[in-house]
């Protein structure tokens, strides 16, 4: 009974630190997001490129590789970050970069003529873009931006590598000292589940907020 | 009030306009035929300024709007400008298509952009219980009735109609042909490119007949009715217009 207690109670610990990671990092890589892809679609030729550099950068390195670069190498250039904020860091980085091109491919779907019509209307190009064309992209990449979002949930387990306690940390810690895996990571895996189904939920309600009919 | 000097205006090797001059008084309607590729909705968004010309000047109220240092958004607030493919916002009801130009460009006070909107939306025979409406929930006419009041609601002193009713069936059509005919009968100066030949000589003061980017005939509906001479004219007339024009 003493494991399941610490166990527990480390793990509740560890899921508190993985959903502050998410909370931060989800809103800021949406807007990370949203920023780089209509950037790269309306940014002239150098802001649309800085763009799709800082996209096909984050997209290239896997994860892991970012993790490490932000928290082992940034010190020998003298940036100090904690492991937590590292993590952060990296999350927002990857999901901005994927999340762009969600945003860039909702763009260009909105049809040419909702450009003509606020033009013709006496917008000005950034008018046009902030009330006319972004609301309805970012309708249109609800869906793709929720499925990066609950990715993220499982890749911030990767957090593990460079020391922040989350939950899959504090889980591996666990088993190396009792060695009870399928309880310990059966208990993790339904953690994670139970997380994702909440935020599958909020998207659900998301998304029905904003619906417009089709 | 419109003077449009020599316009010009190339696509490629392609002579979309090839020197159209014309001009429009205060409270004028003219309306433009001709069959397609002759360059009449190329004309028109080159007035709005949706396409800019290769040569040529174009005056509105006396101010050359061709020239480099235009305010292109104040000049567009003072001219509506209405689609073929209607183009209401989709994500915006009735209310807010017609609203948002008003406190977004005009950056007017939300109480008075509603009064301005709801006469724009009555102007053009748009009843209340279809303020709330989506664009995916209302007929094609009275996406196009909305499209017109989104432009009315501007305060616009010129409105320009890109073949307006062409996407629409004749029964939804007449309704939009309606409304356009009672706001010119009202006073509002209108350039209107249209296949719809009854119409057209019902409400126009003038014609004006295009065919490869110029203007090569330009009469009166009297004039032309009493005396037809030139050949696409009375081909118009003849034909009744639309397709049968074409052939």
């Amino acid at each position: 009974m003493d494991f399941w207690v610490e166990f527990l109670g480390s793990l509740l610990n560890g899921l508190l630190t993985t959903l502050q990671m998410v909370l931060i990092a989800a809103p800021a890589g949406v807007i990370m997001g949203l920023l780089l892809g209509t950037m790269r679609v309306y940014g002239g030729r150098i802001i649309s490129s800085i763009s799709f550099a800082i996209t096909a950068v984050f997209r290239g390195f896997p994860l892991l590789v970012t993790l490490f670069i932000l928290f082992f190498g940034l010190p020998e250039v003298g940036i100090y970050i904690s492991p937590f904020w590292a993590a952060v860091t990296g999350f927002v980085l990857c999901s901005g970069a994927y999340i762009s091109e969600y945003v860039r491919g909702s763009i260009l779907s909105v049809e040419e003529g909702q450009s003509l019509a606020a033009r013709s209307i006496g917008m000005t190009k950034f008018q046009e873009i902030l009330y006319i064309i972004l609301p309805q992209a970012i309708r249109r990449a609800i869906p793709s931006i929720s499925n990066e979002i609950a990715y993220m949930i499982q890749y911030s387990s990767l957090a593990f590598a460079i020391g922040v306690q989350e939950m899959f940390s504090v889980s591996k810690t666990f088993n190396s000292i009792y060695f009870r895996s399928v309880e310990i990571f059966s208990a993790l895996a339904i953690t994670y589940l139970a997380i994702e189904g909440i935020a599958t939920y909020i998207f659900k309600i998301i998304e029905k907020r904003f619906r417009v009919p089709p | 009030m419109l003077e449009v000097e020599n316009i010009y205006k190339s696509y490629g090797n392609v002579k979309a306009l090839n020197g159209v001059t014309f001009s429009l008084e205060k409270g004028e309607t003219k309306v433009i035929a001709g069959p397609s590729g002759a360059g009449k909705s190329t004309l028109l968004k080159c007035i709005n300024l949706l396409i800019k010309p290769d040569r040529g000047r174009i005056f509105l109220e006396g101010e050359e709007i061709t020239s480099p240092n235009t305010n292109i958004s104040k000049v567009r607030q003072r001219i509506g400008f209405v689609f073929q493919e209607f183009n209401l916002f989709n994500h915006l009801t009735v209310l807010g298509n017609v609203m948002i130009g008003l406190t977004k460009v005009k950056n007017m006070p939300k109480e008075e952009a509603l009064r301005r909107a709801k006469e724009a939306l009555e102007m053009v025979h748009i009843e209340e219980d279809l303020w709330d409406r989506y664009p995916s929930q209302i007929s094609g006419g009275e996406k196009q009735r909305t499209a017109i009041a989104r432009a009315l609601a501007m305060d616009p002193v010129l409105m320009l109609y890109d073949e307006p009713t062409s996407a629409l069936d004749p029964n939804l059509a007449a309704e939009v042909l309606q409304v356009i005919k009672e706001l010119s009968r009202s006073g509002m100066t209108s350039l209107i490119v249209t296949h719809e030949m009854s119409f057209a000589l019902e409400v126009a003061d003038e014609m004006l007949f295009m065919f490869d980017g110029r203007i090569v005939h330009a009469a009166s509906p009297v004039e032309l009715l009493s005396n037809p001479k030139h050949e696409l004219a009375s081909r118009f007339l003849r034909l009744g217009g639309g397709n049968g024009f074409l052939g």
